[in-house]
């Protein structure tokens, strides 16, 4: 039920309340034509959808990987896209990823019956080796799934189905780990990520067996990030932690004033994420001690990057900071036209980002002097990703644009909504 | 216009309501029972004045269908007919309409913070960063937590014991306030609405977030109390077919509907008195309460 025809829904309810108290003739007419509305507003609004999702891309041997917002995995080829070539050519393909039966289906008069909806994908996907990993949403009912990258399985009548070597975890087709919001990890031959069941989980990448899970007491919606065995997760209960990649077993855990709100970055020794208490927080990744703070003046929800000595921040008060990574003090602040969702990049020492509305940012990453926008014309919330010159755009208009961020030129674009 | 509204409105009720969950530990359940038992509280004066005005215009049903019928072919006649009665009785016509008007918009905002607060999806997350104010009280209880009792507010009630409190209370107060009419078809109406309305707001509640159900539950039944103080008892409730006149309500509106067409003047008079008995009744009542 969109949030739409919930409000809608409301609104004739609370007048129709309100007539409750007139006792004019027509009252009783009023009330029944005023149900029969709401009636028909709930029937067609149980069907539809509040989640689309807003997955980046990995890339693989010159191939970009990424989820749609209809519960698709696709794969494109930036080459074949640049000469306009027709849609699978080489690489390319198109999985539909369908969710194991949840609550939030068709309503009937006993309530929302299960069904089986599109899997729903936030998170990017890693792709290592033959595989390419995609971990879904799909309301309550995520699961992690491995992809045959290279001839993703379908049966004679075009349907998808499972491969040799392909898995999906948990095994059971009606089980789930919960939503899944933020991206997993492949570190050598594991597969890290983080629930919103509350638990982080480390998987053999080839078979998808469970090595270890850890549970954080709390719901988490942000990737988990891994350096020299220790891995760094947050969870909506205030708790930052370290964990052995090797086991599971906790190394350290912080408590902060607020939820984590970004994904962590490491860098060096040290950690970065922001909270929705509007700050951005280093800390030491050694002993979880906290080294700085900055604060914005909204959450830093996009995951921070870092280049020497420097962190790029953005921020959802449509800025993004420069911040000295050693102190926290801030070296430039760029005003963007809207919230910074999408988490920026670095193409040699050009800055990217993209604000909520579709306005790119090209920055001079030593100043933050604005080279050049360029208008995407749709909203943007997806993590942008760059490769030698070129950016690669996911909007919210169910398009991909490749940008070349030397000239500022949309090369090409490509619209998934109709592809079968 | 949408940006007033979320500037004036929405937001500080937004704000309150999620300044409120990190008073109460981060419960955000409870923070839905105080700001609703809170707004309602502010409320009662335009609610006790709505309550009054509506009675005292259901007295006068006997003498506006006898007038209906009497000009149903001379509608500028009936309507300076109903003007002339209306002032007679010492009734404004639109008096129980602004107070309506007044706490809709509060009702709408209460609403729309609750499922803005609740944020079930990561996209309803990220639009709430946009209403939320910099009080350290907001950013530390966001993400709310949506667990309360045995429910996950942003979701619906997977039992049914939400939907049938939703059902009962809101049958319970329709009851209360419709008052029994002689008129079969009418009755057959009335009856039917009274069944009904509960009926769909307890299919609803199978469908809406249960975070918003606990808000109609909390506000249903302290409608029902404010009706019973200010009405002086359970109103039309106990006395469903035939009620039987109160020292306070003198006598009942509705009670025995003589022909309109055999005694028209006694009817025109005696819906007046009624009329004006009850607002007597009503500002007696009124000034007790708040003398208290």
């Amino acid at each position: 039920m969109t949030q739409y025809h919930k409000f809608l829904s409301f609104l004739l309810l609370m007048v129709n309340e309100m007539a409750g108290f007139f006792t004019i003739k027509s009252k009783n007419k009023l009330s029944l034509i005023l149900s029969v509305i709401i009636l028909g507003l709930i029937t067609l609004g149980c069907a539809g959808q509040t989640w689309q999702g807003w997955s980046g891309f990995t890339a693989y041997d010159g191939i970009l990987y990424f989820g749609a917002m209809d519960g698709k995995v696709l794969a494109i080829n930036p080459s074949a896209r640049s000469q306009e070539l027709p849609f699978p050519s080489e690489g390319e393909w198109v999985l539909p990823v369908k969710a194991p039966a949840a609550p939030g289906g068709m309503c009937g008069p006993l309530g929302c019956a299960p069904s089986a909806q599109p899997a729903t994908i936030y998170s990017t996907p890693v792709a290592a080796g033959n595989l390419v990993y995609v971990a879904t949403y799909a309301g309550d009912s995520g699961k992690v799934m491995a992809i045959n990258r290279l001839a993703p399985g379908y049966d004679e009548e075009g349907i998808p189905s499972w491969n040799e070597g392909e898995w999906f975890y948990p095994r059971k087709e009606n089980k789930s780990i919960g939503a899944v919001v933020g991206g997993p990890i492949v570190v050598k031959d594991t597969l890290y990520v983080g629930s919103s069941d509350g638990k982080v989980y480390a998987l053999d990448a080839v078979k998808g067996n469970e090595r270890w899970e850890f549970d954080t007491g709390g719901k988490i919606w942000t990737s988990p990030a891994i350096k020299d065995n220790v891995v760094y997760i947050s969870n909506y209960e205030h708790k930052f932690f370290a964990v052995s990649s090797m086991d599971g077993s906790l190394i350290w855990e912080i408590e902060l004033p607020a939820a984590v709100a970004s994904s962590p970055v490491v860098a060096g020794n040290d950690v970065f994420f922001g909270t929705f208490d509007n700050q951005l927080y280093a800390v030491d990744g050694t002993n979880g001690n906290v080294k700085w703070t900055f604060e914005g003046s909204n959450w830093f929800w996009s995951t921070p990057v870092v280049k020497g000595d420097v962190v790029y921040a953005g921020c959802l008060d449509h800025k993004v900071y420069a911040l000295d990574a050693s102190t926290g003090e801030k070296l430039w602040q760029f005003t963007a036209d809207g919230p910074i969702v999408s988490n920026p990049v670095l193409v040699d020492n050009l800055l990217v980002t993209v604000s909520k509305s579709g306005e790119m940012y090209v920055l001079e990453s030593d100043s933050g002097d604005l080279v050049r926008t360029v208008d995407i014309g749709y909203s943007v919330m997806a993590p942008l990703y760059a490769e030698e010159n070129m950016v690669y755009v996911h909007a919210r208009n169910r398009c991909v644009y490749g940008i070349d961020v030397q000239s500022g030129e949309k090369v090409w674009d490509f619209c998934y909504s109709d592809i079968k | 216009m949408a940006e007033l509204w979320n500037t004036i409105i929405l937001e500080p009720v937004l704000n309150s309501l999620i300044a409120m969950c990190t008073v109460f530990g981060g419960n955000f359940g409870l923070a839905i029972i105080v700001l609703t038992v809170v707004v309602r509280l502010i409320l009662f004066p335009l609610t006790v004045r709505q309550t009054q005005s509506t009675k005292a215009m259901q007295s006068l049903q006997p003498k506006m269908q006898e007038l209906q019928k009497k000009y149903a072919k001379n509608q500028q006649k009936l309507q300076q007919e109903m003007m002339k009665l209306y002032k007679e009785a010492g009734i404004n016509p639109l008096g129980c309409l602004w107070p309506m008007l007044i706490q809709l918009p509060i009702w709408i905002a209460l609403y729309q913070s609750i499922m803005q607060a609740l944020a079930a999806t990561p996209e309803n997350l990220l639009n709430l960063s946009q209403h939320l104010y910099s009080w350290a009280a907001v950013g530390q209880a966001v993400p709310l937590n949506e667990h309360f009792l045995w429910l996950r507010l942003s979701r619906p009630d997977p039992n049914l014991i939400l939907a049938i409190l939703v059902g009962g209370t809101m049958w319970v107060q329709q009851k209360m306030v419709t008052p029994p009419t002689a008129d079969p078809r009418q009755r057959s109406m009335t009856s039917m609405t009274t069944m009904m309305m509960p009926l769909m707001f307890g299919f609803f509640t199978l469908s809406f977030p249960s975070g918003l159900a606990l808000y109609w539950v909390v506000s249903n039944i302290l409608g029902i109390i404010i009706q019973y103080f200010v009405s002086g008892g359970w109103g039309y409730l106990r006395a469903p077919s035939a009620p039987k006149p109160t020292p306070a309500q003198k006598p009942m509106p509705t009670q025995k509907i003589p022909p309109p067409a055999v005694q028209p003047s006694k009817t025109a008079q005696k819906a007046i008195e009624e009329s004006k008995a009850i607002k007597k009744a009503s500002e007696e009542k009124k000034r007790g309460l708040f003398g208290r």
